[in-house]
């Protein structure tokens, strides 16, 4: 008898029954943990009032929508913080890139500046907020600006690192071909340091939206953080989950676009194993 | 610009830091002249400073003593009409293999590069490959595009180090012959390092047999092949075999005196 290899269909049909299996118990997963909350919760041995319950906070997000919040429309709040931490995030990233790629290639001004950035980069930089709220006032402007020090010093160091890490040989190939030093910041250095830049921007996303939020505690009219610090006051776990919930969303579909730019621009690497994502 | 043959060393020696912060001494007193026109091989043992004479040339580096010359003026900075292809990989990752090959022109403000880009796919036998990134070419196609970027800008002096040691020995054969056939129509002035010595012999007008490091010029051999040759094919003629059997008995002293150093100080590499 022929041993034959599995045919095309075949391989495609065990991938997708796979894949199936997963995604259901992701969901029962999901089902299970909720539930036992919303059980738990019904019967008063979790104590709704302090940990809320999964009906509460889906009812607390349908009275925003509809009615609005106590501080206004829920889509304004929402889009308040989501420009601040974005502000935030894209001035964190350039300028951490034009700094971190301008010191790597200037050593003497990396040697002059490097006591400063490690007594700046030591400083716990939440605490800046309360600094940025008393320069800056009580508007976005103090919380984009806590957004840009929480993602500036990643971005920076990992362009530093990445410029400093630069194949040699490659430096000397581009010089050799005649490139300019300004075509080799911009065709070799910048490329190849471009998948440090954006292994820190997964990250730096989070943290433009601690920054948005958390200035948003320190002192804010508007924003998520502020509805989740007036839920807090009134007691309202649901609210607290409920604004929880819209950060994340928040900040799972900045990841996605981040991933998608990311692939986009390094798509002349060699495509990474197969794995699972996490 | 032609004042003065295309290379001269004149008493070269160089030295260099180690990062344990002792001199290492690359070369001393290395001293030779190269005609236009001419294939000419460096050839010495393992870590003897053959490629610190190529980056002297290249003007990557520069002398501690002596001077060296290409075209009757001495290097001081990185010549843009000098090719370089390296030992190892050095083509540029994010760019496929059409930009790769354009680099030159593109860096060099030279407009209407397209036709000239696509005759030097073509010399080397990419077409069809245009849009290729190197992690999707074999170590030989990456060669060909190495050698495809440095000659496009129609180098004077073109410099190889050790340019195909990395490949596997069929291929290597492969690329010996075609750097013949391209060469040959080029003209360019090159030198070539290696520590193959058939490679040497059969790429070669002269061969310069250096000495264990710090190198100096141990013996100088003219080869007196037909050209056009046939790389693979001239290996097996007595005269070949003769010139090889020559040179070794010269080399080989150098090499079992590298060898020995090796083994008091392990783990020296150039």
């Amino acid at each position: 008898m022929a041993e034959e290899f599995l045919s095309e269909a075949a391989i495609k049909k065990n991938r997708s029954k796979h894949r199936i299996k997963v995604h259901s118990l992701q969901l029962s997963l999901a089902v299970f943990l909720l539930g036992s909350w919303q059980l738990l919760a019904d019967h008063q041995i979790l104590d709704p009032f302090f940990y809320g319950r999964p009906s509460g906070v889906m009812h607390q997000l349908g009275v925003w929508i509809t009615h609005g919040t106590s501080i206004g429309s829920l889509w304004v709040n929402a889009w308040v913080t989501f420009y601040e931490a974005t502000y935030g995030f894209l001035a964190g990233v350039i300028l951490g890139i034009i700094f971190g790629v301008f010191l790597a290639r200037n050593p003497t001004a990396a040697e002059i500046f490097a006591p400063y950035i490690k007594v700046s980069n030591s400083i716990p930089r939440v605490v800046l907020g309360s600094i940025f709220v008393l320069w800056l006032g009580l508007g976005s402007v103090s919380k984009v600006a806590l957004a840009f020090v929480l993602v500036f010093f990643p971005v920076f160091f990992n362009a530093f690192q990445g410029t400093r890490e630069a194949d040699h040989k490659l430096i000397a190939n581009a010089k050799l071909l005649g490139a300019s030093k300004r075509q080799i910041t911009l065709r070799v250095i910048f490329p190849s340091a471009l998948s440090w830049i954006t292994a820190s921007m997964h990250v730096s996303f989070g943290f433009a939206l601690i920054g948005a939020i958390v200035g948003e505690f320190l002192g804010a009219q508007r924003g998520l953080g502020l509805l989740i610090a007036t839920a807090q006051g009134n007691f309202n776990p649901n609210g607290v989950y409920a604004a929880m919930l819209l950060i994340a969303i928040m900040a799972l579909s900045a990841e996605w676009l981040i991933t998608k730019m990311e692939n986009r621009l390094l798509n002349w690497r060699p495509t990474q194993v197969s794995g699972s994502e996490l | 610009m032609n004042s003065g043959s295309p290379v001269k060393f004149e008493n070269v020696s160089k030295r260099f830091r180690t990062p344990k912060g002792t001199w290492y001494q690359a070369l001393a007193g290395l001293d030779f002249e190269i005609k236009a026109g001419e294939f000419v091989s460096l050839v010495g043992p393992t870590g003897c400073g053959k490629s610190t004479a190529l980056t002297l040339l290249a003007g990557l580096e520069q002398p501690s003593i002596g001077s060296v010359k290409v075209n009757g003026s001495e290097v001081t900075e990185i010549d843009t009409s000098t090719g370089f292809v390296f030992q190892h990989d050095a083509t540029f990752p994010w760019m496929n293999v059409y930009n790769n090959i354009a680099a030159g022109p593109k860096f060099r403000g030279v407009k209407d590069y397209d036709a000239l880009v696509r005759t030097w796919i073509g010399k080397v036998g990419l077409t069809g490959f245009e849009s290729n990134y190197p992690h999707q070419l074999s170590g030989g196609m990456k060669k060909r595009v190495a050698l495809a970027q440095a000659l496009i800008n129609e180098p004077t002096l073109l410099l190889m180090d050790e340019p195909f040691s990395a490949l596997d020995v069929q291929t290597r054969s492969i690329m010996t012959d075609e750097l013949v056939t391209i060469w040959e129509t080029t003209g360019s002035t090159v030198v070539f390092v290696t520590h193959d010595l058939e490679e040497a012999i059969a790429l070669s007008d002269r061969v310069i047999v250096l000495t264990a490091g710090p190198a100096k010029v141990k013996a100088d051999f003219k080869i007196d092949l037909v050209r056009p040759r046939k790389a693979r094919d001239i290996r097996f003629t007595e005269e070949f075999l003769k010139i090889y059997q020559d040179i070794w008995s010269v080399l080989r002293e150098e090499v079992d005196l590298a060898y020995q150093r090796q083994l008091v100080a392990p783990g020296k590499e150039n």
